[in-house]
């Protein structure tokens, strides 16, 4: 019941969407009725036009958000907690990059690496890699420096400094921008897709668009907010389920 | 000097990176601290342009890209491309504003138990990508400036209306209840303490929309404008122009870089204290907060303003831009 109630809303809105499209008070050519636009998500997957497309950008999306979090997680940890020094050589450099448009690589990616797929993942990548490094560097520059001296006092070395205090607090940082870049990848991606690719959800909707076929349109944007929420769900379920309870668990053997 | 660095550590160790008299390693002023990587960076960039390491046609020297920007500044009127980009996201980001925080307010303190049940529903708007909203925008408004500003204040809606709904949720209930008891008006709490307790979340979340909302403005003037960087980039992507790709790149970095140095200006500024509130041990001992110098604060807001002003002037003067600022080597679709 609870469950009910919390997304009421949402089946509000997309019943309010239906009956304003079927009694033709906005326009059901420019809006179809949502019910038309699952059957059209539905006779899509049946002819095998939709799952090609959402695997290709699954395939871009993924890997470029994980090579991202395998670099910047690392590297924004470092220079936070032990590099600090180099921290501040780097930290306008970071900022430059960090301003580098992704769509404005584009152009120059091309002509490095050529179409294909290196170069959207690379920019998935580059988007990404920017919110993690920088809320990893924060996290790990902000720990309560009592909880590092008392560790000091412990006589931790630096590995288990690191690993038993700086980690656990620095954790829900590194999530948050870990959870941040994913929605930036996703973001990025159907957009790199729709000004250049021939497959992927992102192509589909710019396809779509100039065909002025609105139901596959409004399928193919209804899927990518699904995909979203469903990406987004995961990431919240892990951080949930094994981040923050083993960050919470050090935090309260630190307490006591 | 010697003995005491023979004698035990120190008691007070420096953090890890942190020594105590602040001065970093080695011994470079702060501003040699700051800018070395990037002028080494930019002196790489220049050399290997110049010495001939990689083709001048791919990867035009920094020196090429600058007379670019020199170039476009004179023949196309870089200037008010600039100012129109600017333009775009300034309105985007006051829309967003206006409408973000009193929705937020108003869900969260006059509607609370509606706002639980609309919140599932914000969420997954915000998570919609702004970029593919672009056709439906297109459909709803038409063509022109509508459907563009309607996606940038889309993009920096939600951080804003997120952040602002978390401080409104999150106001310390100690000071209201202090404010309270000293006979305060609910008006004079409002003003006086939910307000200023709520909007460094509320900044924040506008520099994080502001941000987007710069990225996704590139992307969207390059598929579907007249006018903008993003147009001058596509426009050379597309005539192979190298030079005023890495040129109109150089102006988004710099007022990327720009955009996000005022956002700090102003936040340290006006909002100092709350960085103290949020993690007090920063601020122990001699690390206090530098206070921003009150010129240049106002200075950068009547830059806000000015920038904010042109642009919408530049906007409403876009459609006539294109024509009269024509460029013949231009590549016109």
């Amino acid at each position: 019941m609870k469950f009910v109630r919390k997304h009421a809303a949402i089946l509000v809105f997309l019943g309010l969407w239906e009956a304003l499209s079927r009694f033709q008070i906005i326009d059901p050519l420019f809006f179809p009725p949502f019910s038309h636009v699952l059957e059209t998500i539905f006779h899509l997957f049946k002819i095998g036009v939709l799952t090609p497309q959402i695997t290709a950008s699954l395939q871009r999306a993924i890997p470029g958000f994980l090579l991202a979090l395998v670099v910047g997680a690392p590297l924004g940890l470092l220079l936070g907690g032990w590099l600090k020094n180099i921290n501040g050589f780097l930290e306008l450099p970071l900022e430059v990059f960090s301003q580098l448009n992704p769509f404005l690589l584009f152009h120059i990616i091309i002509l490095f690496m050529g179409i294909g797929e290196a170069p959207k993942i690379t920019i998935v990548t580059w988007t990404c890699l920017w919110p993690i490094v920088f809320s990893s560097i924060n996290g790990a520059a902000n720990v309560n420096p009592s909880l590092i001296k008392s560790g000091r006092t412990f006589g931790l070395c630096r590995l288990a400094l690191i690993r038993k205090i700086v980690w656990p607090a620095a954790a829900p940082l590194v999530f948050a921008g870990a959870r941040l870049s994913l929605g930036y990848s996703l973001f990025m991606l159907i957009a790199a897709e729709m000004m250049g690719a021939s497959s992927g959800l992102g192509f589909m909707v710019t396809r779509t668009q100039e065909a002025f076929q609105l139901d596959r349109l409004f399928a193919a944007v209804t899927v990518i907010a699904f995909l979203g929420l469903f990406l987004d769900a995961i990431l919240w379920f892990i951080g949930e389920k094994f981040l923050l309870l083993s960050m919470e668990s050090h935090l309260n053997a630190a307490d006591n | 000097m010697r003995a005491k660095r023979l004698t035990s550590p120190d008691p007070v160790a420096p953090l890890p990176g942190k020594t105590r008299s602040g001065v970093p390693w080695p011994r470079f002023g702060s501003f040699g601290q700051k800018y070395l990587i990037l002028f080494i960076l930019l002196f790489i960039w220049e050399l290997s342009g110049q010495a001939g390491w990689v083709d001048q046609t791919v990867v035009p020297s920094l020196s090429l890209s600058l007379k670019a920007i020199a170039e476009m500044w004179t023949r196309i009127d870089l200037g008010s491309h600039i100012l129109i980009s600017l333009g775009r996201v300034i309105i985007g980001l006051l829309i967003a504003i206006i409408v973000g925080a009193p929705l937020a307010f108003v869900l969260v303190r006059v509607f609370p138990v509606f706002a639980e049940s609309v919140d599932s529903l914000l969420r997954v708007f915000g998570l919609i990508n702004p970029y593919c909203l672009f056709p439906l925008f297109i459909i709803m408004f038409g063509l022109g400036e509508t459907p563009k500003i309607a996606v940038l204040s889309w993009v920096s809606l939600w951080p804003i209306f997120f952040g602002s709904q978390i401080a409104f949720k999150t106001v310390d209930p100690q000071l209201i209840k202090t404010a309270r008891s000293m006979s305060c008006g609910s008006w004079s709490i409002f003003w006086k303490v939910t307000v200023p307790a709520s909007l460094p979340s509320i900044f924040n979340g506008a520099r994080v929309g502001v941000e987007m909302s710069f990225f996704i403005l590139i992307a969207a003037e390059m598929t579907g404008a007249t006018a903008g960087l993003g147009w001058i980039i596509h426009n050379a992507g597309a005539s192979y122009d190298t030079a005023r790709i890495y040129g109109a790149g150089l102006c988004v970095v710099i007022l990327g870089v720009g955009l996000n140095r005022f956002l700090q200006i102003i936040r340290r500024g006006f909002l100092d204290w709350s960085d103290y509130l949020a993690s007090p041990w920063l601020y122990a001992g001699s690390a206090c907060p530098k206070p921003v110098n009150r010129t240049l604060l106002w200075l950068c807001c009547l830059v806000f303003v000015l920038v904010f002003g042109l642009g919408a002037w530049k906007i409403g003067l876009g459609e006539n831009l294109i024509v009269t600022n024509s460029d013949p080597t231009a590549f016109n679709p």
